[in-house]
């Protein structure tokens, strides 16, 4: 068992709790990819939000048409762990994708995706998404589904300039996402909501290693 | 869209509207009670004064180093396959949008949140070249489908009640909507917007950070719109004022620690997103997205040389002073504002969008600095609108305050002026120290409080008779007294007086000191404001004094802190300034820090007392545990809410805009009230005419007193 700073840790959990984020911790990758399926397989189908191509079922709470086949997103995924989790959702009605995540733009159900680092400070997670696909699979699912390292939690912002220096600096080209709880705006009245545009939801699996 | 005052009567006309507009005003003050107590938890855990510094610094340095970063950053981002432009203004700026939308064949565009495309005013431009564009911030979708500007710079549709949205959304949708359920409004955002995202060819963004050392920018939202609009269509253009860059990333991640703890007292907003060269989107041509900057000029790279107003340039947008002003909280952003809203707002309406457009709206500070305290920038936001009321001053001499400048420019004519007022009153206050018996007529909307009267003996006539006779002094102070003590409360330097020499300070007078000039500059009369700041530091200058004690907060603030810059162009004043300055220290302070004095000085026989903490003491000053703990020593402390909330007054605030000061004053006393005090303390014989002036006017059973008042009274014999 590797050691971990359990103060980041804990500080993690507590400041993602206030901002919605739901936290879990899991072994392995495949204890993750059951988590993935789990919420999948629990949540209602995803809504359309735009004409899509595709079979639908009843209308759902916004009047909007929902998805027959739920889709759960994993872009970046090895070709096993991605086979592994194919395996979770067979027959039952969920469609597992790695690509071509602009065919669903109208919305899909999971997007299951791997944070680089975390930090305690905020409880937010720094997320590579320099391909398009990861980056939609983080802003068209319902529920936004994110893998983080215990071992990559850092204390707070200035902590983790060397890792965004190193994704920019030196002629590169990068898209990166601090992503702090799910979507949210107060521009009505003020009163708190979640889920504008981006996800409703967002799950961080916290993983030993 | 956007329209500004055209004229003192215009805009009085705007402000009734606005104080009359009931849901806004519950709004706004439900806010600005919950912002301020939200923000001080989520600074409690960085350094909020070490940041700000901070932050002040290195936008400093950027603004200093603008025409280098902006070479840098070009070089870099087209490095990285990013076009980069710079727009000398508005025109400009909107003609190179619609020529990138033309040249790529848009139809369809997306926006997400800019000021810099509201300063610019984009999206009317746009849409005349037959661009369809929509606002995707839920805010900015709100207004613009009300063809209205932002109230705030943070929360855009703050100003409007969810019963408006919904009409709004149904005439936009054709469908009925749920008018009660906000979760319902935000979602049929989620619903309609999501189509336009995807159709959508080109996406307009704002960029928070242009960072030099890799061509990089970075935005701050909670929506996840920016995301979309930078994702989704082939083009994308950011638009950003050249006061964006910054030389490297450490200064984005200082400023995120402050930027949105300020704006909306969150830890972190939902989504930080670093765009840095041109990325991939497999809509656009190669697999590689259509990138642009466009860097508007409009008059910054100009400003970035001015000595005093290049401190705009540390503004990080994050609202905080519209969040804790009095005026905001009472008018909102549409009066507060053309464009930019809040403190800053009034500053860059006058450098952006012109006199005309500034001329009324920055006269509406009442100069309390709340802003100055929490600004992420550390920007001198009320001395920033005192110097443009100057300068409008300067430009255009008609300005109410010339006849009073004239009169103040020498001090025996002032002083007979205000002696004769003494007389002439007779007949209106029937011995009482309120103006009791003007006729409403000429009162009009001052008729909120009762006026003090002017008092029959000035306190430097008072004061041959009771100069206090000390041998061997523990220190040697001088008074610096003050208009309104010297003339209106003289009593309070009397009680003060009476304290010290008992106290064995031996205590002088110096007769050639004046008004400390903090009046002129809130009229913007510079000139006189300097003159007199010269007679009172040469009247105090020949005194062997170990302080200068003043009994005014909003003296003391200026004495001290305005004094050594107002002069800083006169190397041998400047000097004697900065010496004299030194010595200023505000009356509780000294009695409670110098003299130190305590509870066993003082009889406290359990009085329940109220306190109202002055701008110019706690903020100004930043004196706050004094003046509470020598209550403490005389009676009951009873705290009261919203202790340190302006209470209207203002020095001259409250003459140009009465209205405004009339409901300070009204939240300020029903705070007093729920107290249950009966003795309400201040330590400033400005807020002391405000204050007795109300509760006299209310008849509410409570006591106003000078603080010097308090401790002699129960001062041990």
């Amino acid at each position: 068992m590797p050691e971990f700073n359990q103060e980041l840790i804990e500080a993690f959990k507590a400041k993602a709790a206030l901002v919605s984020a739901k936290v879990v911790e899991k072994a392995t990758i495949a204890d993750a990819l059951q988590y993935a399926f789990e919420v999948c397989q629990a949540k209602e189908p995803a809504q359309l939000l735009a004409p899509e191509n595709c079979e639908t079922g009843p209308k759902g709470p916004l009047g909007c048409p929902t998805r027959a086949t739920k889709i759960l997103a994993a872009p970046s995924l090895s070709d096993e762990d991605f086979a592994a989790l194919e395996k979770l959702c067979e027959g039952k009605n969920i469609a597992c994708i790695k690509d071509n995540l602009r065919k669903h733009l109208a919305g899909i159900d999971v997007g299951f995706s791997f944070a680089e680092l975390g930090v305690a400070a905020s409880g937010t997670c720094m997320a590579i998404t320099d391909k398009e696909d990861v980056r939609l699979s983080g802003m068209i699912a319902e529920i936004h589904v994110l893998v983080l390292q215990k071992s990559k939690i850092y204390p707070d912002l200035p902590s983790i300039a060397p890792f965004l220096r190193e994704r920019m600096n030196g002629g590169k080209v990068s898209y990166t996402t601090l992503i702090t709880g799910p979507s949210r705006t107060a521009d009505i009245e003020r009163v708190g909501a979640i889920g504008v545009h981006g996800p409703l939801e967002l799950h961080i699996i916290l993983l030993e290693g | 869209m956007h329209t500004a005052p055209t004229s003192a009567a215009d805009y009085h006309n705007r402000i009734d509207e606005a104080l009359h507009d009931d849901f806004l005003r519950r709004t706004l003050d439900k806010f600005a009670v919950e912002y301020r107590k939200s923000r001080t938890d989520v600074f409690q855990e960085v350094d909020e004064r070490g940041l700000i510094k901070q932050i002040a610094d290195a936008k400093d340095y950027a603004c200093q180093h603008m025409d280098e970063l902006y070479a840098q950053f070009k070089s870099e981002a087209e490095k990285r396959g990013v076009h980069v432009h710079l727009a000398k203004d508005a025109a400009e700026a909107r003609m190179i949008i619609a020529r990138i939308a033309r040249q790529s064949n848009v139809k369809y565009i997306v926006k997400s949140k800019s000021m810099t495309a509201e300063e610019i005013e984009l999206n009317p431009e746009l849409e005349r070249q037959g661009f369809v564009v929509d606002e995707t911030d839920l805010g900015e979708w709100i207004i613009q489908l009300r063809h209205e500007g932002p109230s705030h710079m943070v929360m855009p549709a703050i100003h409007l009640s969810r019963y408006q949205v919904a009409d709004v959304f149904q005439k936009a949708t054709g469908e009925e909507q749920d008018r009660e359920d906000i979760q319902r409004l935000v979602k049929v955002a989620r619903v309609q917007l999501r189509r336009k995202f995807i159709n959508a060819d080109m996406g307009i963004s704002g960029a928070n950070f242009a960072i030099a050392e890799n061509g990089a920018i970075a935005t701050v939202t909670n929506e996840g719109n920016a995301r979309m609009v930078t994702t989704l269509p082939r083009v994308h253009v950011a638009i950003a004022g050249l006061d964006k860059l910054i030389p490297s990333l450490d200064q984005a991640l200082t400023t995120l620690l402050v930027l949105p703890r300020n704006a909306t007292a969150q830890r972190l907003t939902s989504y930080v997103t670093w765009m840095c060269g041109a990325n991939e989107c497999q809509s656009a041509k190669g697999g590689v997205k259509e990138m642009h900057v466009v860097f508007l000029d409009n008059g910054r790279r100009e400003i970035s040389k001015d000595p005093l107003f290049k401190q705009i340039f540390r503004c990080v947008r994050c609202g905080a002073c519209a969040n804790v002003c009095p005026v905001f909280r009472l008018v909102g952003g549409h009066k507060m504002g053309y464009i930019y809203i809040g403190a800053i707002g009034l500053i860059l309406t006058y450098f952006f969008h012109g006199k005309d457009k500034a001329k009324y709206l920055c006269q509406n500070c009442i100069g309390c600095e709340s802003c100055a305290n929490v600004c992420a920038g550390g920007i001198e936001l009320p001395r920033l609108i005192r110097e443009i009321r100057s300068r409008l001053t300067a430009e255009d001499g008609s300005v109410p305050g010339a006849l009073m400048s004239a009169a103040m420019k020498n001090r025996k004519i002032f002083h007979s002026l205000l002696k004769f007022a003494s007389f002439a009153q007779k007949p209106f206050t029937g011995g009482t120290q309120f103006q009791r018996h003007l006729p409403a007529i000429f009162l009009g909307k001052h008729s909120f409080k009762a006026l003090p009267a002017i008092a029959d003996k000035a306190f430097r006539d008072r004061w041959p008779s009771i100069a206090p006779k000390v041998s061997n002094p523990v220190m040697r102070v001088a008074i610096f007294g003050g208009c309104a003590q010297d003339f209106v409360y003289p009593e309070e330097l009397e009680a003060a007086v009476k304290i010290l020499g008992a106290k064995n300070v031996s205590v002088e007078y110096p007769m050639e000191q004046t008004c400390c000039g903090l009046p002129l500059e809130m009229m913007g009369q510079r000139a006189t404001s300097k003159d007199v700041a010269k007679q009172n530091i040469n009247a105090f200058y020949n005194g062997n004094y170990d302080y200068v004690v003043t009994l005014c907060a909003s003296c003391a603030s200026h004495l001290k802190h305005s004094y050594p810059k107002l002069l800083a162009d006169d190397p041998e004043m400047s000097r004697k300034a900065e010496f004299f300055s030194e010595k200023v220290i505000d009356f509780s302070s000294f009695i409670h820090d110098k003299l130190k004095l305590t509870a066993d000085d003082f009889v406290n026989n359990g009085e329940k007392i109220t306190y109202h903490a002055s701008c110019h003491l706690c903020r100004g000053l930043q004196v706050k545990e004094a003046p509470r703990e020598l209550i403490k020593d005389a009676g009951e402390y009873i705290p009261c809410a919203e202790e340190e909330v302006c209470c209207g007054f203002g020095g001259t605030y409250s003459a140009k805009f009465p209205e405004i000061s009339a409901k300070l004053l009204e939240k300020k006393l029903d705070n007093v009230a729920a107290t249950g005090a009966t003795t309400l303390v201040v330590d400033c014989p400005g807020c002391v005419m405000q204050l007795k002036g109300g509760a006299e006017k209310r008849k509410m059973g409570v006591t106003v007193k000078h603080m010097s008042e308090l401790l002699a009274e129960h001062l041990k014999k």
